[in-house]
Protein backbone atom coordinates (compact mmCIF):
# COMPACT_ATOMS: atom_id res chain seq x y z
CA UNK A 1 0.00 0.00 0.00
CA UNK A 2 2.83 2.36 0.94
CA UNK A 3 4.55 1.62 -2.36
CA UNK A 4 1.30 2.26 -4.24
CA UNK A 5 0.85 5.64 -2.58
CA UNK A 6 4.48 6.63 -3.18
CA UNK A 7 4.28 5.60 -6.81
CA UNK A 8 1.24 7.74 -7.58
CA UNK A 9 2.34 10.63 -5.39
CA UNK A 10 5.45 10.82 -7.53
CA UNK A 11 3.16 11.20 -10.57
CA UNK A 12 1.42 14.10 -8.84
CA UNK A 13 4.82 15.62 -7.96
CA UNK A 14 6.08 15.23 -11.53
CA UNK A 15 3.02 16.88 -13.08
CA UNK A 16 3.10 19.56 -10.37
CA UNK A 17 6.62 20.52 -11.52
CA UNK A 18 5.44 20.57 -15.15
CA UNK A 19 2.46 22.70 -14.20
CA UNK A 20 4.67 25.28 -12.52
CA UNK A 21 6.21 25.86 -15.95
CA UNK A 22 2.85 27.02 -17.28
CA UNK A 23 1.56 29.57 -14.80
CA UNK A 24 -0.38 31.33 -17.55
CA UNK A 25 -3.00 28.56 -17.30
CA UNK A 26 -3.89 29.72 -13.81
CA UNK A 27 -4.08 33.36 -14.82
CA UNK A 28 -6.35 32.54 -17.77
CA UNK A 29 -8.37 30.20 -15.54
CA UNK A 30 -8.96 32.97 -13.01
CA UNK A 31 -9.83 35.35 -15.87
CA UNK A 32 -12.33 32.76 -17.17
CA UNK A 33 -14.08 32.70 -13.80
CA UNK A 34 -14.24 36.46 -13.37
CA UNK A 35 -15.25 37.16 -16.99
CA UNK A 36 -17.93 34.46 -16.79
CA UNK A 37 -19.13 35.88 -13.51
CA UNK A 38 -19.25 39.41 -14.97
CA UNK A 39 -21.52 38.20 -17.79
CA UNK A 40 -23.81 36.32 -15.41
CA UNK A 41 -23.89 39.33 -13.08
CA UNK A 42 -25.00 41.63 -15.93
CA UNK A 43 -27.62 39.23 -17.28
CA UNK A 44 -29.19 38.52 -13.89
CA UNK A 45 -29.06 42.23 -12.97
CA UNK A 46 -31.21 42.90 -16.04
CA UNK A 47 -33.57 40.05 -15.10
CA UNK A 48 -34.03 41.28 -11.52
CA UNK A 49 -34.45 44.89 -12.67
CA UNK A 50 -36.94 44.00 -15.42
CA UNK A 51 -39.01 41.91 -13.00
CA UNK A 52 -38.66 44.38 -10.15
CA UNK A 53 -38.15 41.29 -8.00
CA UNK A 54 -36.04 40.99 -4.86
CA UNK A 55 -36.09 37.20 -4.98
CA UNK A 56 -36.35 34.53 -7.69
CA UNK A 57 -37.05 30.98 -6.53
CA UNK A 58 -35.47 31.71 -3.16
CA UNK A 59 -32.42 33.49 -4.56
CA UNK A 60 -31.75 37.13 -3.78
CA UNK A 61 -29.58 38.87 -6.38
CA UNK A 62 -26.43 38.81 -4.21
CA UNK A 63 -27.17 35.25 -3.11
CA UNK A 64 -27.50 34.16 -6.72
CA UNK A 65 -24.23 35.81 -7.76
CA UNK A 66 -22.40 34.25 -4.80
CA UNK A 67 -23.88 30.89 -5.79
CA UNK A 68 -22.83 31.24 -9.45
CA UNK A 69 -19.35 32.39 -8.40
CA UNK A 70 -18.85 29.23 -6.36
CA UNK A 71 -20.36 27.11 -9.15
CA UNK A 72 -17.81 28.45 -11.61
CA UNK A 73 -14.92 27.63 -9.30
CA UNK A 74 -16.20 24.11 -8.62
CA UNK A 75 -16.96 23.65 -12.33
CA UNK A 76 -13.39 24.43 -13.27
CA UNK A 77 -11.84 22.34 -10.49
CA UNK A 78 -13.68 19.20 -11.51
CA UNK A 79 -13.26 19.53 -15.26
CA UNK A 80 -10.80 16.97 -16.57
CA UNK A 81 -11.56 17.25 -20.28
CA UNK A 82 -7.98 18.21 -21.17
CA UNK A 83 -6.64 15.06 -19.46
CA UNK A 84 -9.35 13.06 -21.22
CA UNK A 85 -8.26 14.33 -24.64
CA UNK A 86 -4.68 13.24 -23.80
CA UNK A 87 -5.95 9.79 -22.79
CA UNK A 88 -7.91 9.43 -26.03
CA UNK A 89 -4.79 10.37 -27.99
CA UNK A 90 -2.75 7.74 -26.17
CA UNK A 91 -5.29 5.07 -27.16
CA UNK A 92 -5.48 6.32 -30.75
CA UNK A 93 -1.73 6.53 -31.23
CA UNK A 94 -0.79 3.34 -29.43
CA UNK A 95 0.96 5.22 -26.64
CA UNK A 96 -1.15 3.23 -24.20
CA UNK A 97 1.39 0.41 -24.63
CA UNK A 98 3.72 2.09 -22.15
CA UNK A 99 1.08 1.74 -19.43
CA UNK A 100 0.46 -1.88 -20.29
CA UNK A 101 4.07 -2.93 -19.87
CA UNK A 102 4.54 -1.06 -16.59
CA UNK A 103 2.98 -1.66 -13.21
CA UNK A 104 0.75 1.40 -13.40
CA UNK A 105 -2.97 1.73 -13.84
CA UNK A 106 -4.11 3.82 -16.81
CA UNK A 107 -7.01 5.13 -14.69
CA UNK A 108 -5.05 6.03 -11.55
CA UNK A 109 -2.00 7.36 -13.38
CA UNK A 110 -4.07 9.87 -15.32
CA UNK A 111 -6.17 10.73 -12.30
CA UNK A 112 -2.99 11.67 -10.46
CA UNK A 113 -1.81 13.61 -13.50
CA UNK A 114 -5.13 15.46 -13.51
CA UNK A 115 -4.71 16.29 -9.81
CA UNK A 116 -1.14 17.43 -10.44
CA UNK A 117 -2.10 19.61 -13.41
CA UNK A 118 -4.91 21.20 -11.43
CA UNK A 119 -2.76 21.82 -8.36
CA UNK A 120 -2.09 25.45 -9.23
CA UNK A 121 -5.84 25.98 -9.62
CA UNK A 122 -6.39 24.40 -6.20
CA UNK A 123 -4.04 26.89 -4.58
CA UNK A 124 -5.47 29.95 -6.33
CA UNK A 125 -9.11 28.95 -5.83
CA UNK A 126 -8.58 27.93 -2.22
CA UNK A 127 -7.28 31.45 -1.63
CA UNK A 128 -10.39 32.87 -3.33
CA UNK A 129 -12.61 30.56 -1.26
CA UNK A 130 -10.89 31.65 1.96
CA UNK A 131 -11.50 35.29 0.97
CA UNK A 132 -15.07 34.52 -0.08
CA UNK A 133 -16.75 34.97 3.35
CA UNK A 134 -14.92 38.32 3.64
CA UNK A 135 -15.93 39.53 0.14
CA UNK A 136 -19.53 38.30 0.30
CA UNK A 137 -20.28 37.78 4.01
CA UNK A 138 -23.28 35.69 4.98
CA UNK A 139 -23.70 33.93 1.62
CA UNK A 140 -21.43 30.92 2.07
CA UNK A 141 -19.42 28.93 4.61
CA UNK A 142 -21.47 30.04 7.60
CA UNK A 143 -19.92 27.42 9.90
CA UNK A 144 -16.94 25.06 9.89
CA UNK A 145 -19.41 22.26 9.25
CA UNK A 146 -20.31 23.90 5.95
CA UNK A 147 -16.62 24.12 5.05
CA UNK A 148 -16.13 20.42 5.88
CA UNK A 149 -19.30 19.36 4.02
CA UNK A 150 -18.26 21.41 0.99
CA UNK A 151 -14.78 19.86 0.89
CA UNK A 152 -16.22 16.33 1.13
CA UNK A 153 -18.77 17.00 -1.62
CA UNK A 154 -16.11 18.69 -3.76
CA UNK A 155 -13.76 15.69 -3.50
CA UNK A 156 -16.60 13.38 -4.51
CA UNK A 157 -17.46 15.72 -7.37
CA UNK A 158 -13.88 15.79 -8.69
CA UNK A 159 -13.62 12.00 -8.57
CA UNK A 160 -17.08 11.44 -10.07
CA UNK A 161 -16.39 13.86 -12.89
CA UNK A 162 -13.12 12.11 -13.72
CA UNK A 163 -14.81 8.69 -13.62
CA UNK A 164 -17.51 9.87 -16.06
CA UNK A 165 -14.90 11.24 -18.45
CA UNK A 166 -12.95 7.97 -18.13
CA UNK A 167 -15.96 5.94 -19.29
CA UNK A 168 -16.20 8.13 -22.40
CA UNK A 169 -12.43 7.93 -23.00
CA UNK A 170 -12.56 4.12 -23.04
CA UNK A 171 -14.90 4.17 -26.04
CA UNK A 172 -11.81 5.24 -28.02
CA UNK A 173 -10.92 1.53 -28.16
CA UNK A 174 -13.78 1.02 -30.61
CA UNK A 175 -14.29 4.44 -32.16
CA UNK A 176 -11.25 6.46 -33.17
CA UNK A 177 -13.01 9.77 -32.75
CA UNK A 178 -14.48 10.18 -29.27
CA UNK A 179 -13.01 13.64 -28.66
CA UNK A 180 -16.26 15.04 -30.04
CA UNK A 181 -18.17 13.07 -27.42
CA UNK A 182 -15.97 14.46 -24.63
CA UNK A 183 -16.20 18.03 -25.95
CA UNK A 184 -19.98 17.76 -26.45
CA UNK A 185 -20.35 16.42 -22.90
CA UNK A 186 -18.12 19.20 -21.59
CA UNK A 187 -20.17 21.91 -23.34
CA UNK A 188 -23.51 20.54 -22.16
CA UNK A 189 -22.16 19.84 -18.69
CA UNK A 190 -21.42 23.56 -18.16
CA UNK A 191 -25.12 24.36 -18.32
CA UNK A 192 -26.74 21.08 -17.24
CA UNK A 193 -24.71 20.63 -14.06
CA UNK A 194 -25.81 24.08 -12.93
CA UNK A 195 -22.47 25.79 -13.47
CA UNK A 196 -23.91 29.02 -14.90
CA UNK A 197 -27.57 28.76 -13.91
CA UNK A 198 -28.56 27.09 -10.63
CA UNK A 199 -30.54 23.88 -11.20
CA UNK A 200 -33.34 25.30 -9.03
CA UNK A 201 -34.04 27.89 -11.74
CA UNK A 202 -34.44 25.25 -14.46
CA UNK A 203 -37.91 24.26 -15.74
CA UNK A 204 -39.34 21.49 -13.54
CA UNK A 205 -39.21 18.77 -16.22
CA UNK A 206 -35.58 19.48 -17.12
CA UNK A 207 -34.61 19.55 -13.45
CA UNK A 208 -36.40 16.26 -12.72
CA UNK A 209 -34.51 14.58 -15.55
CA UNK A 210 -31.15 15.98 -14.36
CA UNK A 211 -31.88 14.74 -10.82
CA UNK A 212 -31.98 11.19 -12.22
CA UNK A 213 -28.38 11.56 -13.43
CA UNK A 214 -25.08 12.13 -11.57
CA UNK A 215 -24.89 15.69 -12.98
CA UNK A 216 -26.39 17.31 -9.87
CA UNK A 217 -23.51 15.97 -7.75
CA UNK A 218 -20.87 17.66 -9.89
CA UNK A 219 -21.53 21.31 -9.10
CA UNK A 220 -24.93 21.93 -7.57
CA UNK A 221 -24.46 19.62 -4.59
CA UNK A 222 -21.15 21.00 -3.21
CA UNK A 223 -22.26 24.59 -3.80
CA UNK A 224 -25.68 24.01 -2.20
CA UNK A 225 -23.88 22.79 0.94
CA UNK A 226 -21.51 25.78 0.98
CA UNK A 227 -24.32 28.30 0.53
CA UNK A 228 -26.64 26.60 3.03
CA UNK A 229 -29.25 25.95 0.33
CA UNK A 230 -29.44 22.28 1.29
CA UNK A 231 -30.83 21.25 4.70
CA UNK A 232 -28.18 19.52 6.82
CA UNK A 233 -30.25 16.36 7.25
CA UNK A 234 -29.96 15.79 3.49
CA UNK A 235 -26.16 16.05 3.39
CA UNK A 236 -25.37 12.47 4.35
CA UNK A 237 -28.03 10.76 2.21
CA UNK A 238 -26.94 12.86 -0.78
CA UNK A 239 -23.28 12.11 -0.12
CA UNK A 240 -24.15 8.41 -0.02
CA UNK A 241 -25.85 8.70 -3.43
CA UNK A 242 -22.90 10.68 -4.79
CA UNK A 243 -20.53 8.00 -3.47
CA UNK A 244 -22.69 5.30 -5.05
CA UNK A 245 -22.43 7.13 -8.40
CA UNK A 246 -18.65 7.21 -7.96
CA UNK A 247 -18.57 3.45 -7.40
CA UNK A 248 -20.96 2.80 -10.31
CA UNK A 249 -18.94 4.97 -12.70
CA UNK A 250 -15.64 3.43 -11.58
CA UNK A 251 -17.02 -0.06 -12.17
CA UNK A 252 -18.51 0.94 -15.52
CA UNK A 253 -15.15 2.42 -16.53
CA UNK A 254 -13.31 -0.76 -15.50
CA UNK A 255 -15.75 -2.95 -17.45
CA UNK A 256 -15.48 -0.81 -20.59
CA UNK A 257 -11.68 -0.67 -20.27
CA UNK A 258 -11.39 -4.46 -19.93
CA UNK A 259 -13.59 -5.03 -22.95
CA UNK A 260 -11.74 -2.33 -24.87
CA UNK A 261 -8.25 -3.60 -24.12
CA UNK A 262 -9.20 -6.88 -25.82
CA UNK A 263 -9.82 -5.11 -29.12
CA UNK A 264 -6.88 -2.71 -28.73
CA UNK A 265 -4.38 -3.17 -31.56
CA UNK A 266 -1.45 -1.46 -29.84
CA UNK A 267 -0.46 0.53 -32.90
CA UNK A 268 -0.88 4.15 -33.94
CA UNK A 269 -4.06 5.13 -35.72
CA UNK B 1 -3.04 44.05 -57.73
CA UNK B 2 -5.91 42.36 -59.55
CA UNK B 3 -3.66 39.46 -60.51
CA UNK B 4 -2.48 39.14 -56.95
CA UNK B 5 -6.05 38.98 -55.62
CA UNK B 6 -6.98 36.41 -58.26
CA UNK B 7 -3.89 34.36 -57.37
CA UNK B 8 -4.75 34.34 -53.67
CA UNK B 9 -8.38 33.42 -54.31
CA UNK B 10 -7.21 30.57 -56.49
CA UNK B 11 -4.71 29.54 -53.81
CA UNK B 12 -7.41 29.58 -51.15
CA UNK B 13 -9.59 27.38 -53.35
CA UNK B 14 -6.76 24.87 -53.69
CA UNK B 15 -6.25 24.91 -49.91
CA UNK B 16 -9.98 24.31 -49.46
CA UNK B 17 -9.95 21.33 -51.81
CA UNK B 18 -6.93 19.92 -50.02
CA UNK B 19 -8.58 20.38 -46.60
CA UNK B 20 -11.80 18.79 -47.85
CA UNK B 21 -9.88 15.75 -49.08
CA UNK B 22 -8.11 15.47 -45.70
CA UNK B 23 -11.36 15.87 -43.77
CA UNK B 24 -13.12 13.23 -45.83
CA UNK B 25 -10.34 10.79 -44.94
CA UNK B 26 -11.48 11.09 -41.34
CA UNK B 27 -15.25 10.95 -41.65
CA UNK B 28 -15.70 10.41 -37.92
CA UNK B 29 -14.05 13.81 -37.27
CA UNK B 30 -16.40 15.29 -39.84
CA UNK B 31 -19.48 13.86 -38.12
CA UNK B 32 -18.01 14.58 -34.68
CA UNK B 33 -17.62 18.25 -35.54
CA UNK B 34 -21.27 18.44 -36.58
CA UNK B 35 -22.33 16.62 -33.42
CA UNK B 36 -20.45 19.12 -31.22
CA UNK B 37 -22.06 22.01 -33.12
CA UNK B 38 -25.55 20.62 -32.58
CA UNK B 39 -24.92 20.18 -28.84
CA UNK B 40 -23.45 23.68 -28.58
CA UNK B 41 -26.46 25.25 -30.32
CA UNK B 42 -28.94 23.26 -28.24
CA UNK B 43 -27.27 24.23 -24.97
CA UNK B 44 -27.22 27.93 -25.88
CA UNK B 45 -30.92 27.84 -26.79
CA UNK B 46 -31.64 26.07 -23.51
CA UNK B 47 -29.64 28.66 -21.53
CA UNK B 48 -31.59 31.55 -22.99
CA UNK B 49 -34.94 29.80 -22.68
CA UNK B 50 -34.26 29.46 -18.93
CA UNK B 51 -33.32 33.16 -18.69
CA UNK B 52 -36.41 34.20 -20.68
CA UNK B 53 -38.69 32.13 -18.50
CA UNK B 54 -38.07 34.85 -15.88
CA UNK B 55 -38.08 37.96 -18.10
CA UNK B 56 -39.83 39.21 -21.26
CA UNK B 57 -36.94 41.24 -22.63
CA UNK B 58 -33.30 42.00 -21.88
CA UNK B 59 -33.02 45.65 -22.92
CA UNK B 60 -34.48 45.79 -26.43
CA UNK B 61 -33.95 42.10 -27.06
CA UNK B 62 -37.14 40.08 -26.65
CA UNK B 63 -37.06 36.28 -26.68
CA UNK B 64 -37.86 36.34 -30.40
CA UNK B 65 -34.94 38.74 -31.02
CA UNK B 66 -32.54 36.70 -28.93
CA UNK B 67 -33.32 33.53 -30.88
CA UNK B 68 -32.23 35.38 -34.04
CA UNK B 69 -29.25 36.82 -32.13
CA UNK B 70 -28.22 33.27 -31.24
CA UNK B 71 -28.44 32.07 -34.85
CA UNK B 72 -26.26 35.04 -35.88
CA UNK B 73 -23.82 34.09 -33.09
CA UNK B 74 -23.64 30.51 -34.40
CA UNK B 75 -23.28 31.75 -37.97
CA UNK B 76 -20.37 34.03 -37.02
CA UNK B 77 -18.79 31.26 -34.98
CA UNK B 78 -19.15 28.78 -37.84
CA UNK B 79 -17.70 31.27 -40.34
CA UNK B 80 -14.75 31.73 -38.03
CA UNK B 81 -14.37 27.98 -37.56
CA UNK B 82 -14.55 27.41 -41.31
CA UNK B 83 -11.79 29.84 -42.22
CA UNK B 84 -9.49 30.29 -39.26
CA UNK B 85 -10.00 27.84 -36.38
CA UNK B 86 -7.81 25.15 -37.94
CA UNK B 87 -4.95 27.62 -38.20
CA UNK B 88 -4.77 30.27 -35.50
CA UNK B 89 -5.42 27.71 -32.76
CA UNK B 90 -2.27 25.84 -33.88
CA UNK B 91 0.01 28.83 -34.31
CA UNK B 92 1.62 28.37 -30.88
CA UNK B 93 2.39 24.71 -31.63
CA UNK B 94 3.83 25.53 -35.04
CA UNK B 95 6.06 28.15 -33.46
CA UNK B 96 7.29 25.94 -30.61
CA UNK B 97 8.03 22.96 -32.87
CA UNK B 98 9.50 25.06 -35.64
CA UNK B 99 6.81 23.97 -38.12
CA UNK B 100 6.30 27.64 -38.89
CA UNK B 101 9.42 27.37 -41.08
CA UNK B 102 7.35 25.52 -43.68
CA UNK B 103 4.93 28.45 -43.87
CA UNK B 104 7.65 31.06 -44.09
CA UNK B 105 9.54 29.27 -46.85
CA UNK B 106 6.58 29.23 -49.26
CA UNK B 107 6.49 31.96 -51.93
CA UNK B 108 3.25 33.43 -50.57
CA UNK B 109 2.29 35.97 -47.98
CA UNK B 110 3.10 34.26 -44.63
CA UNK B 111 0.17 35.82 -42.74
CA UNK B 112 -2.19 34.61 -45.46
CA UNK B 113 -0.87 31.07 -45.23
CA UNK B 114 -0.89 30.78 -41.42
CA UNK B 115 -4.44 32.18 -41.41
CA UNK B 116 -5.96 30.11 -44.21
CA UNK B 117 -3.87 26.93 -44.59
CA UNK B 118 -6.35 24.49 -43.04
CA UNK B 119 -10.06 24.98 -43.66
CA UNK B 120 -12.59 23.17 -41.49
CA UNK B 121 -14.67 21.94 -44.37
CA UNK B 122 -17.34 20.29 -42.19
CA UNK B 123 -18.46 23.81 -41.23
CA UNK B 124 -20.01 24.17 -44.71
CA UNK B 125 -22.87 21.91 -43.61
CA UNK B 126 -23.48 24.02 -40.49
CA UNK B 127 -23.26 27.21 -42.55
CA UNK B 128 -26.00 26.01 -44.90
CA UNK B 129 -28.26 24.82 -42.06
CA UNK B 130 -27.77 28.04 -40.06
CA UNK B 131 -28.41 30.24 -43.09
CA UNK B 132 -31.69 28.44 -43.77
CA UNK B 133 -32.59 28.69 -40.08
CA UNK B 134 -31.83 32.42 -40.02
CA UNK B 135 -33.91 33.16 -43.12
CA UNK B 136 -36.83 31.10 -41.80
CA UNK B 137 -36.76 32.84 -38.38
CA UNK B 138 -36.56 36.29 -39.96
CA UNK B 139 -39.45 35.48 -42.34
CA UNK B 140 -41.74 34.68 -39.39
CA UNK B 141 -40.40 37.60 -37.32
CA UNK B 142 -43.17 39.80 -35.90
CA UNK B 143 -41.95 42.84 -37.88
CA UNK B 144 -41.20 42.88 -41.62
CA UNK B 145 -37.47 42.86 -42.36
CA UNK B 146 -36.73 44.77 -45.60
CA UNK B 147 -34.05 43.73 -48.08
CA UNK B 148 -32.00 46.79 -47.18
CA UNK B 149 -31.60 45.35 -43.67
CA UNK B 150 -30.31 42.11 -45.17
CA UNK B 151 -27.80 43.91 -47.36
CA UNK B 152 -26.50 45.99 -44.44
CA UNK B 153 -26.51 42.89 -42.23
CA UNK B 154 -24.26 40.97 -44.62
CA UNK B 155 -21.74 43.84 -44.66
CA UNK B 156 -21.92 44.18 -40.87
CA UNK B 157 -21.51 40.42 -40.39
CA UNK B 158 -18.44 40.48 -42.65
CA UNK B 159 -16.93 43.36 -40.69
CA UNK B 160 -17.64 41.57 -37.41
CA UNK B 161 -15.92 38.49 -38.80
CA UNK B 162 -12.82 40.56 -39.70
CA UNK B 163 -12.77 42.07 -36.19
CA UNK B 164 -12.95 38.58 -34.68
CA UNK B 165 -10.06 37.48 -36.89
CA UNK B 166 -8.04 40.55 -35.82
CA UNK B 167 -8.60 39.93 -32.11
CA UNK B 168 -7.86 36.22 -32.34
CA UNK B 169 -4.82 36.71 -34.54
CA UNK B 170 -3.30 39.29 -32.18
CA UNK B 171 -3.84 36.99 -29.18
CA UNK B 172 -2.40 34.00 -31.05
CA UNK B 173 0.70 35.87 -32.20
CA UNK B 174 1.51 36.79 -28.60
CA UNK B 175 3.20 33.36 -28.53
CA UNK B 176 6.23 35.06 -30.11
CA UNK B 177 6.70 37.07 -26.93
CA UNK B 178 5.62 34.46 -24.37
CA UNK B 179 7.63 31.69 -26.08
CA UNK B 180 5.00 29.07 -25.28
CA UNK B 181 1.52 30.50 -24.94
CA UNK B 182 -0.51 27.32 -25.18
CA UNK B 183 -3.53 28.88 -23.47
CA UNK B 184 -4.04 31.58 -26.12
CA UNK B 185 -7.01 29.65 -27.54
CA UNK B 186 -8.60 29.46 -24.11
CA UNK B 187 -7.96 33.17 -23.49
CA UNK B 188 -9.54 34.26 -26.77
CA UNK B 189 -12.49 31.94 -26.12
CA UNK B 190 -13.05 33.65 -22.77
CA UNK B 191 -12.80 37.13 -24.31
CA UNK B 192 -15.09 36.19 -27.18
CA UNK B 193 -17.68 35.00 -24.67
CA UNK B 194 -18.65 38.66 -24.28
CA UNK B 195 -19.80 38.69 -27.90
CA UNK B 196 -22.20 35.80 -27.33
CA UNK B 197 -24.55 37.79 -25.08
CA UNK B 198 -26.87 40.60 -26.26
CA UNK B 199 -25.15 43.99 -25.98
CA UNK B 200 -28.03 45.49 -24.00
CA UNK B 201 -26.61 43.90 -20.83
CA UNK B 202 -23.46 46.02 -21.12
CA UNK B 203 -23.69 49.58 -19.85
CA UNK B 204 -21.44 52.53 -18.96
CA UNK B 205 -17.67 52.32 -19.28
CA UNK B 206 -17.75 48.56 -19.78
CA UNK B 207 -19.93 49.03 -22.87
CA UNK B 208 -17.49 51.62 -24.24
CA UNK B 209 -14.60 49.20 -23.77
CA UNK B 210 -16.53 46.44 -25.55
CA UNK B 211 -17.23 48.82 -28.42
CA UNK B 212 -13.61 49.91 -28.85
CA UNK B 213 -10.54 48.33 -27.18
CA UNK B 214 -12.10 44.85 -26.92
CA UNK B 215 -14.77 45.24 -29.62
CA UNK B 216 -16.90 42.22 -28.77
CA UNK B 217 -20.22 44.04 -29.21
CA UNK B 218 -19.36 44.71 -32.86
CA UNK B 219 -19.07 41.02 -33.72
CA UNK B 220 -22.64 39.72 -33.28
CA UNK B 221 -24.86 42.26 -31.51
CA UNK B 222 -24.45 45.04 -34.05
CA UNK B 223 -25.12 42.82 -37.10
CA UNK B 224 -28.24 41.49 -35.32
CA UNK B 225 -29.41 45.01 -34.47
CA UNK B 226 -28.90 46.06 -38.09
CA UNK B 227 -30.86 43.05 -39.35
CA UNK B 228 -33.79 43.47 -36.98
CA UNK B 229 -34.01 47.19 -36.32
CA UNK B 230 -32.59 48.59 -39.58
CA UNK B 231 -29.23 49.85 -40.86
CA UNK B 232 -27.38 52.37 -38.74
CA UNK B 233 -24.63 54.21 -40.59
CA UNK B 234 -22.87 55.13 -37.32
CA UNK B 235 -22.56 51.50 -36.28
CA UNK B 236 -21.46 50.39 -39.75
CA UNK B 237 -18.89 53.20 -39.99
CA UNK B 238 -17.53 52.37 -36.54
CA UNK B 239 -17.32 48.68 -37.40
CA UNK B 240 -15.35 49.55 -40.53
CA UNK B 241 -12.88 51.71 -38.59
CA UNK B 242 -12.37 49.11 -35.86
CA UNK B 243 -12.01 46.30 -38.43
CA UNK B 244 -9.31 48.28 -40.26
CA UNK B 245 -7.49 49.13 -37.02
CA UNK B 246 -7.41 45.48 -35.93
CA UNK B 247 -6.42 44.25 -39.37
CA UNK B 248 -3.54 46.73 -39.62
CA UNK B 249 -2.45 45.93 -36.07
CA UNK B 250 -2.49 42.21 -36.81
CA UNK B 251 -0.15 42.90 -39.73
CA UNK B 252 2.23 45.00 -37.63
CA UNK B 253 2.27 42.49 -34.76
CA UNK B 254 2.85 39.59 -37.13
CA UNK B 255 5.86 41.32 -38.69
CA UNK B 256 7.30 42.21 -35.27
CA UNK B 257 6.63 38.69 -34.00
CA UNK B 258 8.46 37.12 -36.93
CA UNK B 259 11.55 39.12 -36.03
CA UNK B 260 11.56 37.29 -32.69
CA UNK B 261 11.05 33.85 -34.22
CA UNK B 262 14.06 31.57 -33.81
CA UNK B 263 12.76 28.50 -35.62
CA UNK B 264 12.45 25.16 -33.75
CA UNK B 265 12.37 25.29 -29.94
CA UNK B 266 12.25 29.08 -29.99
Amino acid sequence: MKGWIEKYLSVVRMTWIQTLEYKANTIVGAFAIFSGLAIEFLIWKQVFQAQGATEIRGFTFNGLIAYIFLCMIVGQLKSSWATSIEMIESIRTGELNKYLIRPVSFFTYHFMMFVGHNSLFYIVYTTILILFPIMLPGFAFMTNLHVGGFIMALLLSIYLSYAIYYCMVCFAFWFGEVRSLVIAYNISNIVLSGQIIPLRLFPDTARDIIYLTPLQYLVDFPVSIATNQLPMELWLPKMAVSFAWCVAMTLAGAVIYRAGIRVYGGFGA
Amino acid sequence: MEDSVRRYISLWWSLFQNSLTRDMEFKANFLGGLFVDVIFYGIQFFFFSVIYSYVDAIGVFTKEDVMIFLIVTFLTDTLYMFFFAGNLFNLNRWMVRGDLDFFLLKPVHSQFLVSFRYIKSYAVVSLVILSILLVSRVVIYSQPVPLLNWAAFIISLGLGWIIWYGVEFIISTSCFWFKNFSVSGWLSHEILKFSTRPDSIYTGLFRKVLLSAIPMILIVSIPTRILLYGPDIKYLGWQLIVALVFLINSRIIWKKGLLRYESASS
